[in-house]
């Protein structure tokens, strides 16, 4: 019996060993993330398994509920990073369709966890080499080749041809691969599979690309200007020395439209003699690729010299940055765009975070969510709504549950006794607590903040069953940990200032919002809440990282005086509502902020809903927290949003 | 024999502290895991990213142990156990050291990765503040033992150590070797929350084995050269030489680990900034204050 990924080898002594060293060090890949595993109670650091950071260190790839489709594709991608042998653990849900049938799969509780990491154990001791392993190559893995302008890099086409603004001939690159960096975990970059027939793939763009420098020919037809190469504002018709700087001007040619760039254009013979010669070249088989590949090194070279007649002596740094944007510095650079995510260790899995990076800096930024649940619903019964709903929030099942169970009891016109109403509320708070310390152990990991990952997490798991009693005894330990951050020196330097957020915008809410110091809370107007002694706390060190934290702190301490003040915890559950119609709209302060849905009920289906969420509004800041931060800065400044990706609706 | 004697010390040292760093991680004491990792890591795909540098990439791990190597081979651990005992000893630690740089330069850019770019540049970004840290603080330590000789160091240290005759230069030294070692909280270019590995994020199998051995040598190396220069060295009553020596070494390893264990990763231009802006003036006026003293005290 042998794994899925297993890896090419006769089964020896030496292998058998090495297969249970292996089975004995597992080291994990977790997909959505881990702070899903944490809300759903499972923890696998106890059942023996290390948590690595990226696809490349992970022997296992543990997957934990339905996948989105955007999500399974993304797995494939990650899977296919992973270095044989390599395992799939799926818990709790189908085997992603994008990946080899599960090698052990099981249900979501800790024990069942137990029990399928030993499982998996065995499977990778006996079947981790196999003389014949099966090839993993998914369709998503299939690289979609797209034509770019060397020049322009807006311009982007599906088939070969010219650039629409200076006529240069379009340079064929694999798509997503941007300035030829590989694109880290969640992009295309794939393994060892395709190596052969992409490299040949490149040696052909190559030749494109020289094609596409054929600047040195259009002199003729164009005027020639002199700029000083570090003053582009100094331009002169004669050759000379800047007056800034005193160094030699170097010659630039200039079309009739202004730019270097637009020069292939005039020489139309000439190039199109090239072009011809490069379909010619198309047909011819494998071997004649490489050999084309060395004539075009000599191509180039010429290029830069021999046909320089009289323009610049060597690349002007000038003119060959000069369509680049600029950095906050004014230095031109390479700028890449770099997927962070849907599976980071830095971030909530689930949410991409695309940043276009300049050196370590963040000119641009934008998030999209890979795994939110999307506007429509299918009507249907009144209880699998709620179930659904509540499944679908991975990160806050109870505060969701409430939510549909009091839309739905509203539009059914039932009213919500006092002892239910006042169980559910702490419900919901204790909910609060285990979500908020699932924030902080995200910002341990997303530190290396060791001891605040490993304490937010046992905390954590502590808090999601607790009845009352066990949650008040939990005070001292709740109240250790405030104090500790309050103290851990670094900390306040690493997020004062970030992600600020000025106050008193309708675009925020919950924590983020209270941080910033606008009195945005539901539980407000709750009368169940007033009676609890509930009184709304804002924040006063201002609407940053380090505001967000001391707000998440505070609610804790706030929601342990409610649960204390209150009953047990009682899971909501929807009372009979037999068949009844109507309208309702029902909101709950979530974790995150407050979320309202909007019901029509008939005869006892759920028809329409309309779902209002606080991360659909917070995933909309991103792009201005990020944009000219550091990467670490920005990743921070993120992160502090606490977006579960879950509740963006889309 | 000597050679083998320190090799086998420094793998020993790494040993120990593998086992010690899996326990503070994981809460349990395993003294085989680092051993099965290693055998995991050998049966495992080494794989190549697409388009490498292939000499950068292969070259980087391998570099960074010859590095972390070399440093430990002129740093006595006991008198007579020492691979070379240089004239210029203690100068030649900063120099093998500076090729630190170098490796995660290569190995940041080998890959043709965005995350692991980044965290090369982020290392090469930092250089001159650490570097200065690392031989600023040698220079005070030097001028009390009136040599560059790593044996002459520790000699100096028989009556007091260097901790307490200069204590802001071994403060400034243990920041700086953390920031070179590139742990937490200096772990600027792995960054596993920020770049998901950064400059080992490509690495798999018998090269990934390579980084990770690298890494706990050059660790134990700066503890080494740490315990020659500020704690005495060899010198304990009781126990014999060597036994200090790796009890010291491992005593300052663990602390590093320890200090990464509790504090979150430090903000580069923070990093940055303090070293240049407080870290050097105050190396100078640790080397003004040794030299007020050799002066002073005869």
């Amino acid at each position: 019996m042998t794994i899925a990924g297993a890896r090419k080898g006769r089964p020896s002594i030496v292998q058998r060993l090495v297969g249970r060293a292996q089975a004995r060090n597992l080291s994990c890949l977790i997909v959505p993330g881990p702070e899903v595993a944490l809300a759903h109670g499972l923890d696998l650091a106890a059942a023996g398994m290390r948590i690595a950071a990226t696809p490349r260190d992970a022997a296992v790839l543990v997957v934990i509920g339905a996948l989105s489709r955007k999500l399974d594709e993304a797995t494939a991608v990650l899977y296919a990073q992973m270095p044989r042998p390599r395992a799939v653990l799926v818990l709790g849900g189908p085997t992603p369709s994008s990946l080899p049938p599960a090698d052990v799969s099981t249900d979501l509780s800790q024990a069942e966890l137990i029990e399928a990491t030993g499982r998996l154990q065995q499977a990778l001791a006996e079947g981790a080499f196999t003389a014949s392993p099966e090839d993993f190559d998914a369709s998503v893995l299939q690289a979609r080749i797209e034509y770019v302008c060397p020049m322009h890099p807006e311009v982007v086409e599906d088939e070969p041809g010219r650039c629409p603004k200076c006529g240069m001939d379009l340079v064929a690159r694999e798509a997503g691969a941007e300035s030829g960096a590989t694109e880290g975990m969640s992009e295309h970059d794939h393994n060892h599979h395709h190596e052969h027939h992409q490299g040949h793939d490149h040696n052909h763009h190559d030749h494109d690309h020289d094609d596409g420098h054929q600047q040195g020919h259009a002199h003729e037809h164009a005027r020639t200007e002199y700029v000083c190469p570090m003053h582009p504002q100094v331009v002169q018709d004669e050759p000379g020395s800047c007056p800034k700087c005193g160094m030699d001007l170097v010659a630039r040619v200039v079309g009739a439209d202004e730019g270097a760039a637009e020069m292939p254009l005039k020489h139309g013979d000439h190039h199109d003699h090239e072009h011809h010669e490069h379909e010619r070249h198309q047909g011819h088989d494998h071997e004649h690729h490489h050999e084309h590949g060395q004539h075009k090194h000599d191509h180039g070279g010429h290029d830069h010299s021999g046909h320089d007649h009289g323009a610049s002596g060597f690349m002007s740094m000038v003119e060959v940055t000069k369509d680049l944007p600029r950095s906050a510095d004014g230095l031109a650079m390479d700028w890449i765009k770099v997927p962070f995510g849907p599976v980071f260790p830095g971030l909530p899995g689930g949410l991409r975070l695309t940043l276009t990076l300049d050196g370590d800096g963040v000119a641009e930024g934008q998030a999209t969510s890979l795994v939110g649940m999307s506007a429509v619903t299918e009507e249907g019964a009144a209880e699998t709504f709620v179930e659904r709903l509540a499944t679908a929030m991975a990160l806050a099942p109870v505060s969701y549950r409430l939510l549909a169970c009091r839309a739905i009891e509203q539009a059914a016109g039932l009213k919500e006794d006092p002892a239910t109403a006042r169980a559910r509320a702490c419900a919901l708070e204790r909910e609060r607590i285990a979500s908020h310390l699932g924030w902080l152990a995200q910002l341990g990991r997303q530190l290396s903040f060791v001891w605040l990952m490993r304490r937010a997490t046992t905390l954590q798991l502590k808090t999601r069953c607790a009845n009352r009693e066990q949650l008040v005894a939990m005070r001292p330990a709740l109240w250790a940990l405030n104090v500790r951050l309050e103290l851990t020196p670094l900390l306040k330097a690493r997020l004062k200032g970030i992600g600020a957020l000025p106050g008193g915008s309708h675009d925020f809410r919950g924590p983020v919002a209270r941080a910033a110091g606008s009195a945005e809370d539901v539980r407000q107007a709750d009368t169940i809440y007033r009676e609890l002694g509930f009184e709304i706390r804002t924040g006063t060190t201002g609407g940053d990282a380090w505001g967000r934290l001391q707000q998440r702190l505070m609610e804790i301490m706030a929601s342990l005086d409610l649960i204390e003040a209150g009953v047990d915890p009682g899971m909501p559950t929807l009372r009979d509502i037999g068949s009844t119609s109507g309208i309702s709209e029902a909101s709950v302060e979530t974790p995150r902020g407050r979320a309202a849905l909007r019901l029509t009920l008939e005869h006892g289906q759920v028809v329409s809903v309309e779902l209002d969420t606080a991360c659909s509004h917070h995933i909309g800041l991103v792009a201005n927290l990020v944009e000219g931060r550091e990467l670490g800065d920005a990743l921070v400044a993120v992160g502090s949003l606490d977006l579960s990706p879950w509740e963006v609706i889309s | 024999m000597t050679i083998a004697a320190v090799l086998l010390a420094l793998m020993v040292s790494a040993w120990l502290l593998a086992v010690i760093e899996a326990w503070l991680s994981t809460g349990r004491l395993r003294p085989v895991a680092p051993l099965l990792a290693g055998l995991s890591h050998l049966g495992r795909e080494s794989l190549l990213p697409r388009k490498p540098d292939r000499l950068f990439f292969e070259t980087a791990p391998v570099l960074l142990l010859v590095v972390a190597v070399l440093g430990a081979a002129v740093l006595p651990l006991a008198p007579g156990l020492v691979i070379a005992d240089l004239a210029t000893g203690a100068l030649f630690v900063n120099a093998a050291l500076a090729y630190v740089l170098v490796a995660l330069i290569m190995a940041g850019w080998g890959p043709n990765g965005a995350y692991a770019m980044v965290g090369g540049w982020r290392f090469l970004g930092q250089l001159i503040a650490y570097a200065m840290l690392i031989v600023m603080p040698i220079t005070a330590v030097a001028m009390r033992a009136e040599s560059l000789l790593n044996t002459a160091i520790v000699a100096s240290q028989a009556s007091l150590w260097n901790i307490v005759y200069q204590p802001l230069g071994f403060v400034l030294f243990f920041i700086a070797a953390m920031a070179l070692a590139f742990r937490a909280p200096f772990d600027l270019p792995t960054a596993p929350g920020e770049l998901a590995g950064g400059v080992d994020a490509e690495y798999t199998g018998m090269r990934l084995a390579v980084l990770r051995l690298a890494r706990l040598v050059l660790v134990i190396t700066l503890a080494t050269a740490t315990t020659v220069f500020y704690l005495g060295g060899w010198h304990g009553p009781l126990l014999p030489p060597w036994a200090w020596s790796l009890i010291k070494t491992l005593t300052v390893a663990v602390s590093m680990l320890l200090a990464g264990h509790y504090l979150p990763r430090i903000r580069e231009a923070d990093l940055l900034s303090w070293c240049w802006k407080l870290g050097i003036p105050l190396a100078l006026l640790n080397i003004l204050i040794v030299g007020l003293m050799i002066l002073v005290v005869p």
